[in-house]
């Protein structure tokens, strides 16, 4: 009590806080917030689906929806790029607030979820396209290493340095156990292809030609071809940086609810 | 039942939309006339386009054949074709399984590239794989251009006989013989609910707590920050530990699992292709382009020109093609309409002179005239920025033998 007191706050303020904190051992007030707390996860896991599939697919769309598109240079780098800077503004306001590190875990999970649900009525029910050539890829286990990297250290900097880093290492291994047939190779008109490659040719897309793949692109051709795990420590040094930097935006945006307070 | 309706203005409005709704057309072309008249003229010019057979079943054979020429007239606005281009088929979605596709007897699994005012013969084979009713457009994607669509040939696609499910069986280099239509299906879906129940766990430890949003917003907001980790209990930081090493160590064993299931895997693979255009014979026949007038009240497009046949045999002018449009010309009887072929004026093409003797050089006038300009929207022609047509002359000698040539030059609107 008095230690508010102490910050500043108003008589008003002060009592309502105290008020608050007495109802938390009032069982009715207690029944009255978890059911809050069912509306809040309601709204919020509506909003991370709503907002992470758009941004998702704007920004990473094609590299997830087909199979001959995620190689081993450009899906790496762009998929956990694309999760990472939606992931983190919402970790930090939720990790300010509430102190849960679930976030990571929920957006990845939502995204899996709502994809597949979309592969399989728009791409697969209404468009023909079979499940084996659009299936998504997963990032739950990526999600789940980053939200236990924060509560295991308690730290959004240790977090940063390890999650951020693992988020961006292990796209690939991560997805591997399931994507590597698909990059078994067969004999073609006289050509190598991957199985991806081929399916990629013969379920017809009149939109998306050959050339549009942004595969195998760019200037990671040294140290002997090893492109997957070059590749993968430069995605875990992008996973770090741009996972802090949004976490910054997150503590901007979580610092903007002062002017909320004077509206009120 | 007036006063029922009175003041219900969002009545009306809903049942406006049921109608829209209800008479709303399927959409069974590609856009072809949506494309900016000097885009089609200009760009490539399609011709003996055959799509055969017409009628088939679910998991028959489908072959397209044509021929096409890159054109010299290509708008210098539009990024060029001699850069990248794919040979695509316009289909709707993967209702037809391409298995084979040539240019020029080059398999055109990549993109190319075509150097203009050349020619090139085409086959895309397809296998039927959803029964309906499908306009059949080739197509080739030019890179930062855009799609330029070949006209449409409808195809009419029965179920199968059998209730048998589709399949594409290939086999791999290592000798497993599988089906594209469900592979490797089993461990995605294996995996992917592993993931799911995994995260399902993670989130349930998290949130089936007695104290969850508010209770916790309350206590930080009185231990503040610096005191706010006092939350998270003991327990809490095993189960994360537990979670953090069992992630890990699950996605090590998928990772060495795949590994050993699948030790011989390659990157997908990408690159060009190179084609080298085909030798047509020359028909001897020089053309010289003196004037061209648009005449958008008779739909109509007049050209002018300067010929010399300098072939040993007489040449009769029997064909103009611009846009996928074909204009007959009626006096010569030459030039095949292949069976479902659209965008033929059987009788659009008038010639001032009807034979160019050996030698000789003549002034000629060819009309284009039919409501095609009309119907295709060709008539944008005169909105273009660069006002200049171009397209093909085909003619023959006395043998029946077909050359053909391109042609192109400046256009003039005539709006009276």
């Amino acid at each position: 009590m008095s230690e508010i007191q102490e910050n500043g706050l108003g008589a008003v303020e002060t009592k309502a806080r105290l008020l608050d904190l007495k109802s938390l051992d009032s069982p009715k007030a207690m029944k009255l917030y978890r059911r809050f707390d069912g509306i809040i996860i309601l709204i919020l896991f509506m909003f991370l689906i709503l907002g992470v599939q758009i941004q998702f697919t704007l920004t990473a769309g094609d590299w997830d929806y087909w199979i001959d598109w995620r190689d081993r240079r450009w899906w790496p780098l762009v998929a956990p790029f694309s999760l990472l800077l939606f992931i983190a503004p919402f970790t930090y306001g939720i990790w300010a607030r509430v102190r849960l590190p679930i976030m990571a875990t929920a957006v990845t999970l939502l995204l899996c979820l709502v994809s597949w649900l979309s592969r399989y009525l728009n791409f697969h029910e209404f468009t023909h396209f079979p499940l084996s050539f659009v299936f998504p890829s997963t990032y739950i286990g990526l999600g789940i290493l980053l939200d236990c990297a924060l509560a295991i250290s308690r730290s959004l900097l240790v977090s940063s340095l390890v999650g951020g880093g693992l988020f961006g290492a292990l796209v690939y291994p991560i997805n591997w156990s399931f994507m590597a047939p698909y990059k078994v190779p067969v004999e073609f008109n006289g050509m190598l292809m991957s199985v991806a490659d081929l399916m990629g040719y013969q379920y017809i897309r009149t939109t998306t030609p050959e050339y549009l793949r942004i595969i195998e692109e760019s200037t990671l051709r040294t140290f002997g071809g090893s492109v997957t795990p070059l590749t993968a420590v430069f995605s875990a040094l992008c996973g770090m940086v741009i996972y802090m930097i949004f976490l910054w935006v997150g503590s901007w945006i979580n610092g903007l609810d002062k002017y909320t307070k004077r509206i009120v | 039942m007036n006063k029922l309706i009175a003041g219900k203005k969002w009545l009306g409005s809903v049942m406006a939309g049921l109608v829209l709704v209800i008479l709303a057309g399927d959409a069974l072309a590609h856009g072809e006339r949506a494309q900016l008249a000097s885009m089609r003229m200009r760009t490539v010019h399609w011709f003996d386009t055959k799509v055969e057979p017409l009628n088939i079943k679910v998991g028959d054979i489908v072959t397209v054949t044509g021929k096409l020429v890159t054109s010299e007239w290509w708008p210098k606005h539009m990024p060029s074709i001699d850069e990248t281009v794919f040979l695509n088929m316009g289909v709707p979605g993967p209702t037809f399984l391409r298995l084979h596709s040539e240019v020029n007897g080059v398999p055109m699994m990549r993109s190319t590239a075509f150097p203009l005012g050349k020619v090139y013969e085409y086959k895309t084979v397809m296998r039927a794989r959803v029964a309906g009713r499908y306009h059949v457009h080739p197509i080739l994607n030019v890179k930062d251009s855009g799609s330029l669509v070949d006209k449409g040939t409808w195809v009419e696609v029965a179920e199968a006989d059998t209730d048998a499910p589709f399949v594409n069986e290939v086999t791999t280099l290592p000798g497993e013989t599988i089906d594209l239509e469900t592979y490797a299906l089993k461990g995605v879906y294996t995996w992917h609910l592993i993931w799911i129940a995994m995260g399902v766990a993670y989130l349930l430890y998290w949130l089936l707590r007695k104290e969850l949003f508010i209770p916790r917003f309350i206590r930080i907001r009185e231990l503040g920050a610096d005191r706010a980790n006092e939350l998270l209990t003991k327990k809490d930081f095993v189960v994360s530990s537990v979670f953090f090493t069992v992630t890990l160590a699950v996605v090590l064993a998928g990772y060495l699992w795949a590994e050993n299931k699948y030790p011989i895997t390659i990157p997908l693979q990408t690159g060009l292709v190179e084609v080298e255009p085909i030798e047509i014979p020359k028909g001897g026949l020089a053309v010289e382009v003196d004037h061209a007038t648009y005449d958008l009240a008779g739909r109509s497009l007049s050209m002018k020109f300067q010929m010399t046949n300098n072939n040993d045999s007489p040449l009769r002018i029997g064909e103009f093609l611009t846009a996928n449009i074909r204009f007959l010309n009626p006096n010569v009887d030459e030039g095949e309409i292949y069976e479902g072929e659209e965008m033929v004026s059987t009788d659009g093409l008038t010639a001032s002179v009807d034979t160019i003797q050996p030698g000789q050089t003549v002034a000629v006038e060819l009309v284009a005239s039919d409501a095609l300009w009309e119907q295709y929207r060709m008539t944008g022609l005169i909105h273009d920025p660069d006002s200049r047509f171009a397209g093909m002359i085909f003619y023959y000698d006395e043998n029946g033998q077909r050359y053909f040539q391109e042609v192109g030059g400046a256009v003039l609107p005539n709006f009276f």
